[in-house]
């Protein structure tokens, strides 16, 4: 199996620190495209740093449970799935549980599992996982577009329909960039079956 | 290159890939001859020859376009399969997966239909499968569509395992493409045409693949959630975006078998040039490109996308089939072909193409479309292709895969030289009854005929009649012959095309 690399150990957890002084995330909380679109990756990104630090034997185990690194995307794409919610998103304002909740689970349960299971798995995997996250991007972009009414107390109509044409115009770049690496690129995972 | 070898070894199976492979075609034969009933039936009731219900009309009408649709995909997956994996490793799971989330697909669509009344056509045009009126329920809707996403899902995990083992083998897509030769450089004859085809299709399908599951939840959140209320003409693009390509995969699976089989029968190679993956490359964007020219007739409809489907109808209509077909006869011309049963039915399924893709481009032009588009034109040329083209590479596949089983002895009985006449015979009176309807502006999808449109009607199902006839003795004929054993070969080396001849 491929090893992470052990360069730049504290990144991740010095992200999650910045991430969560109240200047960060005031700032980023501020509309929900930030929020959704900047926050939250950045989070999964420090949960994907973070992985470098686990013990190998820590390691190991988990491995056990997560052949073809299945279980792990399967891990990450499920708690996802609630935090493109904009009750939630909402809620992680005025709730401290729920923001609380957002910044373990999205680096614990989303980033780190998917540096660990991402190397396992082979195209069949990756190409489920990232068609179904293009597909959700569509989905909840435009949904965000045609809701009827303002979805969160914080957030107003605007903000929302401007993060569902964002999601909108991630989604095609996505698909442009998937496109162009089976096309001409030099995808990996392939000869992991 | 494919092999001139009637029967080689490499497509020797094993045992649990054979009994999937059965599976695959046991099923397909018997929702082809059922599917055809319900057709049968239908233009029975057009004609006047049989009272159905108008609400069971539709629902037939529904079950008979997604299950002929959903049944020439699968036996075209299976096609496709079966020669992309002596080039490529597929594994035996996807291709289960995709037969196991087909037939959850086909039975949630079956219950939405028989016993959830649904009625609302394959094309699930919103609002229509949760607005029905009170003529079915919005569950009904719902697992209609749930259904689809099943069989969807499981073409997808197909694909993906067929993405992986290409790019395992070539690297990236391009490579398998062969566009590396597209302007200049000597091509590799080994290339497999194949593994062309198979790229080809899986590109542009997974592409209407994503639109389709984008289309099928926004439905099922509009289903659940009334208030959520989407744009009817956004979602139609989408539908026909995935429901243009899904049918146009099946050809372009299915011709598979005509090149990796001709040749046998002809003992001659089937040249790959310049031309052919010019003609591929062209195809993969002309079948993501040219699904407006469905919505020609959609006033709201962006100028600029109704152009596009005319120019790409046009442009890109012809490249595939015209080497495809020109191909073939260069194949055949002075070969010394036998003509028995696999290879009657690779030419005719040449025929079948060609003719149908001729008013399919018509159709696909603006000022024929205006005035054709809702006439049985349409189902008379998409009949002619899926019925003479698409069902005809199936069945030459199968009668080739009962020769394996039959002494490898391609089967050309005296039952089988006297059921393709009648199959071809009965087709082609079918057909016509639907191009003459279109004629003479008889519509389309009319549950009730007034008795000025009845003529063809008539024509048409004496025609369908002789086709369920000729298909009753291929499903029984096939069944009975993929179920036994494979024959060994009389000795190595037996096999070669020479003994086909």
């Amino acid at each position: 199996m491929k090893t992470l690399p052990q360069d730049g150990m504290w990144g991740g957890l010095l992200l999650w620190l910045v991430l969560a002084t109240p200047a960060a995330r005031g700032f980023l909380e501020a509309s929900m495209s930030l929020q959704m679109l900047v926050q939250m990756p950045l989070l999964g990104l420090a949960g994907y740093l973070l992985a470098r630090h686990l013990p190998e034997r820590v390691r190991r185990v988990l491995a056990s449970w997560d052949r073809g690194g299945v279980s792990g995307l399967l891990l990450a794409a499920v708690v996802s799935l609630p935090w493109m919610l904009p009750r939630l998103m909402d809620a992680a304002l005025a709730a401290p549980w729920v923001e609380l909740a957002k910044f373990t689970s999205l680096p614990l349960l989303i980033g780190l599992p998917l540096a660990l299971s991402w190397p396992r798995a082979g195209l069949v995997v990756r190409g489920v996982f990232l068609m179904e996250m293009v597909a959700t991007a569509f989905r909840v972009g435009w949904l965000y577009l045609v809701a009827p009414q303002q979805l969160c107390v914080n957030y107003l109509v605007d903000d929302q329909q401007r993060l569902g044409t964002a999601l909108l115009v991630l989604g095609v770049l996505a698909t442009l960039v998937l496109a162009c690496q089976l096309m001409w690129g030099h995808p990996r995972g392939a000869a992991l079956r | 290159m494919a092999s001139l070898v009637l029967y080689p070894d490499d497509e020797r199976l094993p045992r649990a890939a054979g009994i999937t492979l059965n599976f695959y075609l046991v099923t397909a034969l018997v929702l082809f001859l059922a599917m055809m009933a319900l057709g049968l039936g239908m233009r029975s009731s057009q004609a006047g020859w049989l009272g159905l219900p108008p609400d069971w009309f539709y629902r037939f009408l529904s079950l008979h376009g997604a299950g002929m649709v959903g049944t020439a995909s699968l036996v075209t997956t299976a096609i496709m399969w079966f020669f992309l994996r002596k080039y490529v490793q597929l594994h035996l799971w996807a291709f289960v997966a995709n037969y196991v989330l087909f037939i959850i697909g086909l039975w949630c669509i079956v219950l939405s239909v028989m016993a959830g009344s649904y009625a609302g056509l394959w094309t699930i045009l919103y609002p229509l499968p949760v607005h029905s009126q009170g003529m079915w329920s919005r569950e009904a809707g719902a697992i209609f569509m749930l259904g689809y996403l099943g069989i969807g899902m499981g073409q997808l995990l197909f694909y993906l395992d067929a993405a992986a083992g290409i790019i395992a083998r070539y690297g990236n897509f391009s490579r398998a493409l062969g566009l590396q030769w597209l302007f200049g450089g000597e091509i590799d004859q080994a290339h497999p045409k194949a593994v062309v085809a198979s790229t080809g299709v899986l590109i542009a399908n997974t592409l209407g693949l994503l639109a389709g599951t984008v289309a099928l939840v926004m439905s099922l959140a509009n289903a659940v959630y009334p208030s959520i209320e989407l744009d009817p003409l956004l979602i139609k693009n989408l539908i026909y975006w995935f429901g243009h390509m899904y049918p146009n995969a099946t050809i372009y699976m299915g011709c598979i078998a005509v090149y990796e089989l001709l040749p046998r029968y002809t003992g001659k190679p089937f040249v790959m040039g310049r031309p052919f993956l010019w003609a591929w490359l062209a195809t993969v964007l002309y079948v993501v490109l040219v699904f407006p020219h469905h919505l020609l007739m959609d006033f709201a409809q962006p100028r600029w996308l109704s152009v596009m489907g005319q120019l790409a109808s046009w442009v890109g209509g012809f490249p595939v089939f015209v080497v495809t077909a020109y191909g073939a006869l260069v194949n055949i011309h002075r070969s010394g072909i036998r003509w028995n049963m696999p290879a009657r039915l690779l030419v005719l399924s040449m025929f079948g193409w060609m003719a149908g893709i001729v008013p399919a481009i018509l159709d696909g032009t603006i000022a024929v479309n205006m005035v054709m588009h809702n006439t049985q034109w349409v189902p008379g040329h998409f009949h002619f292709y899926m019925l003479l083209g698409v069902l005809s590479m199936a069945l030459a596949f199968m009668f080739h895969l009962v020769g394996q089983r039959h002494g490898q002895v391609p089967p050309d009985s005296g039952g089988d030289r006297g059921s393709l006449p009648v199959y071809l015979l009965g087709g082609l009176v079918f057909l016509f009854g639907f191009l003459g309807g279109g004629r003479t502006s008889v519509p389309r999808r009319m549950a009730q005929h007034i008795d000025a449109w009845t003529l063809t009607d008539r024509i048409g199902s004496i025609g369908a009649m002789l086709v369920v006839l000729a298909m009753l003795y291929f499903v029984v004929r096939l069944v009975i012959g993929l179920l036994r054993p494979v024959a060994q070969a009389a000795g190595d080396g037996d096999g070669l095309a020479d003994a086909a001849r």
